[in-house]
């Protein structure tokens, strides 16, 4: 009976302990969803291209896929750094002519980017799902940092769990007290007002891709690394649940991004091990659509305007 | 006079149109065979498609990303259906559309006040939640294993086993849906259905029923995906849950684009020259990458948004 106890507890616990990691890397993927709509009012669907290029580029960097091999941090930083750039590049060549089109133009036209970029990646890295080098990357990270009884906390989720909460806290300061940060929440308050109020929209919102798209990069390796797994489609899965979790925060909102990824994260692992792992995918369609029908401004949302 | 308009109304239409189509079978047949009448009995699945979906997106104006789940439902009701109890397509047929329209309402119904990008999530997350439903639900649909074994179409009780019988019966379909299309967008029904596209709160304050009327579109729109579907599954006899992936959603939204939002012609055409080519493309890419020829339909909305916003044959504007 006592064992039964514990065995049933210690289960819960390694499941919260992988809720959690999973909810980090949610939320880390749907700052990005959230601050680019806070701004543009775009669902920015390559974003989770974005995020499975940050995971094949530090793949690639790592195992000379490209023909040289890099260290490890020299790697992640230069996958960030590209992801960033393609963040800013897909929205000057893709979204900023469409501006003043109608809503549905770009709407269209992020998914196209979407397909273009995953069968591109498909082009370039195959099919076949990609895993690191073990070499490549500290052998620390594979160890367990933490043993209670059978619950294993293992390095990697003690850094991923540190590296979105500093990178959530270097965002805020950023939006919060630096003139960018400023000009983007001004712009996501009134584009016309703020631009004519002498804000550059148009740099304020290549920073706001390169802010989001540099942070799903890092979700990307970070991901990659827990699963060890890098493949095309990945982008698509994460990219819906972290848009989910977007909603269910409250799109617009980064606390509320940072929540929701946590709650949908615990829900996929809970839902799976305790009602049904061939429907953890489901929750996330199902949590979308409740809170846009039910609460379309999610937990922390501003009412949004209609056809605006 | 703009092409839509002419399609039914025009008698000088009539004529080449009837001829083309019933000559242009018969000319692959005798130069690559079999393989030619396939692709063509495809385009003409896809053309049905392309019409049932412009009927949201294009006439209403609200994107709808998840018509491929009614294509499956459409698919599986048929297929479901036939196998268990060998029913007619006559019969298997309108249940399959009645059950897309059933589905189509209860899925329009609640999402009759959400704007642009909403409502495209919301058609989104239900196609993939009927998706994983058809996959996971294997007492109902045997899930991954597929269905099997799907009996043939058949005519007053002969059974149609000739590919070019097959042909001809979709061909009759996509006349039926095509005479209906046409005949609703220069009705009431169509107008009302413009005036929301074009600005939902002046077609409210004139007294337009907009929920009504949205729904009529959602209904419609899903029970031609259904048919398509229903006939899709009688044709090629084997369905299975990853025919009916996101992809096809965005597939046939190509279609539409690419022919242009909202115009009768522009859906066919659309139709007409992509699902050829991805036939082409099909051939041409090696098996493990063929998948990559979706690269050239993401490629094909981005700059078709970017240059003609339009599409190939615009709907005029009045």
């Amino acid at each position: 009976m006592l064992t039964a106890i514990l065995e049933q507890s210690s289960l819960f616990l390694q499941q919260l302990v992988n809720g959690i990691t999973l909810g980090s890397i949610y939320a880390l993927i749907a700052v990005g969803y959230t601050m680019v709509y806070g701004v543009i009012q775009l669902i920015n669907f390559a974003h989770g291209e974005i995020y499975m290029l940050g995971a094949f580029l530090s793949f690639s960097l790592l195992s000379g896929f490209f023909g040289f091999g890099l260290p490890f941090g020299l790697a992640v930083l230069l996958s960030v750094l590209v992801c960033a750039l393609a963040g800013v590049l897909l929205d000057v060549v893709a979204y900023r002519p469409l501006r003043r089109a109608p809503r549905l133009a770009a709407l269209i036209t992020a998914i196209g980017m979407s397909i273009f970029l995953q069968n591109l990646a498909l082009l370039i890295w195959g099919a076949q799902i990609k895993s690191f080098p073990q070499n490549a990357i500290p052998s620390f990270l594979s160890e367990p940092a933490l043993l209670l009884g059978d619950v294993v906390i293992s390095w990697l989720q003690v850094v991923i769990l540190l590296t979105v909460i500093f990178l959530m806290l270097v965002l805020q300061l950023i939006v919060h007290y630096t003139r960018i940060g400023r000009a983007m929440r001004a712009i996501a308050q009134d584009k016309t007002a703020a631009s004519l109020m002498g804000v550059n929209v148009d740099r304020v919102v290549s920073y706001t891709f390169a802010l989001g798209s540099g942070l799903g990069g890092v979700a990307g390796i970070l991901v990659g690394l827990y699963y060890n797994a890098v493949y095309p489609t990945m982008g698509y899965f994460a990219g819906i649940k972290a848009f989910a979790a977007a909603v269910l925060g409250g799109i617009g909102s980064i606390p509320g991004a940072i929540l929701g990824g946590g709650i949908l994260g615990l829900a996929e692992v809970f839902g799976g091990g305790y009602i049904s792992s061939s429907y953890s995918n489901g929750i996330a369609y199902a949590v979308m659509i409740l809170v846009i029908l039910v609460k379309p401004t999610g937990l922390f949302g501003r009412h949004l305007r209609d056809k605006a | 006079m703009h092409l839509d308009d002419r399609l039914f109304s025009d008698k000088r239409f009539y004529l080449p149109l009837l001829a083309a189509v019933l000559v242009l079978p018969w000319l692959p047949m005798g130069i690559c065979g079999p393989y030619v009448l396939r692709v063509a009995t495809l385009t003409l699945v896809y053309m049905v498609l392309a019409l049932g979906l412009n009927v949201v997106p294009g006439f209403t104006g609200l994107l709808d990303l998840g018509y491929v789940g009614f294509f499956g439902l459409g698919a599986y009701t048929a297929g479901l259906l036939t196998v268990h109890y060998q029913w007619s397509l006559w019969l298997v047929l309108p249940l399959a559309a009645l059950n897309g329209a059933l589905w189509g309402v209860l899925r329009g119904a609640p999402t009759l006040r959400l704007s642009d990008d909403y409502f495209a999530i919301v058609t989104f997350g239900f196609s993939e939640l009927i998706i994983l439903v058809i996959r996971n639900e294997h007492w109902l649909t045997r899930g991954p294993m597929g269905v099997p074994g799907i009996a043939r179409p058949d005519f007053f009780g002969k059974v149609l086993d000739q590919p070019w019988q097959a042909f001809y019966l979709i061909l009759f379909f996509l006349f039926l849906v095509l005479w209906v299309v046409v005949r609703i967008r220069s009705s009431r029904l169509g107008r009302a259905w413009f005036a929301i596209r074009e600005d939902e709160i002046a077609a409210e304050c004139v007294g337009v029923n907009v929920a009504s009327y949205k729904i009529i579109a959602f209904a419609l729109s899903a029970a031609i995906g259904a048919l398509a579907g229903a006939f899709y599954a009688r044709w090629f006899r084997f369905i299975h849950p990853d025919m009916f992936k996101f992809w096809e959603s965005i597939l046939i939204l190509c279609l539409i684009v690419f022919g242009g939002m909202g115009s009768i012609s522009g859906a066919l055409l659309g139709a007409l020259i992509l699902v050829p080519l991805t036939e082409v493309l099909r051939i041409i890419l090696p098996a493990e990458l063929s998948n990559a020829r979706y690269l050239l339909f993401g490629l094909l909305i981005v700059c078709m948004m970017r240059w003609r916003p339009a599409g190939l044959l615009p709907v005029q504007k009045e």
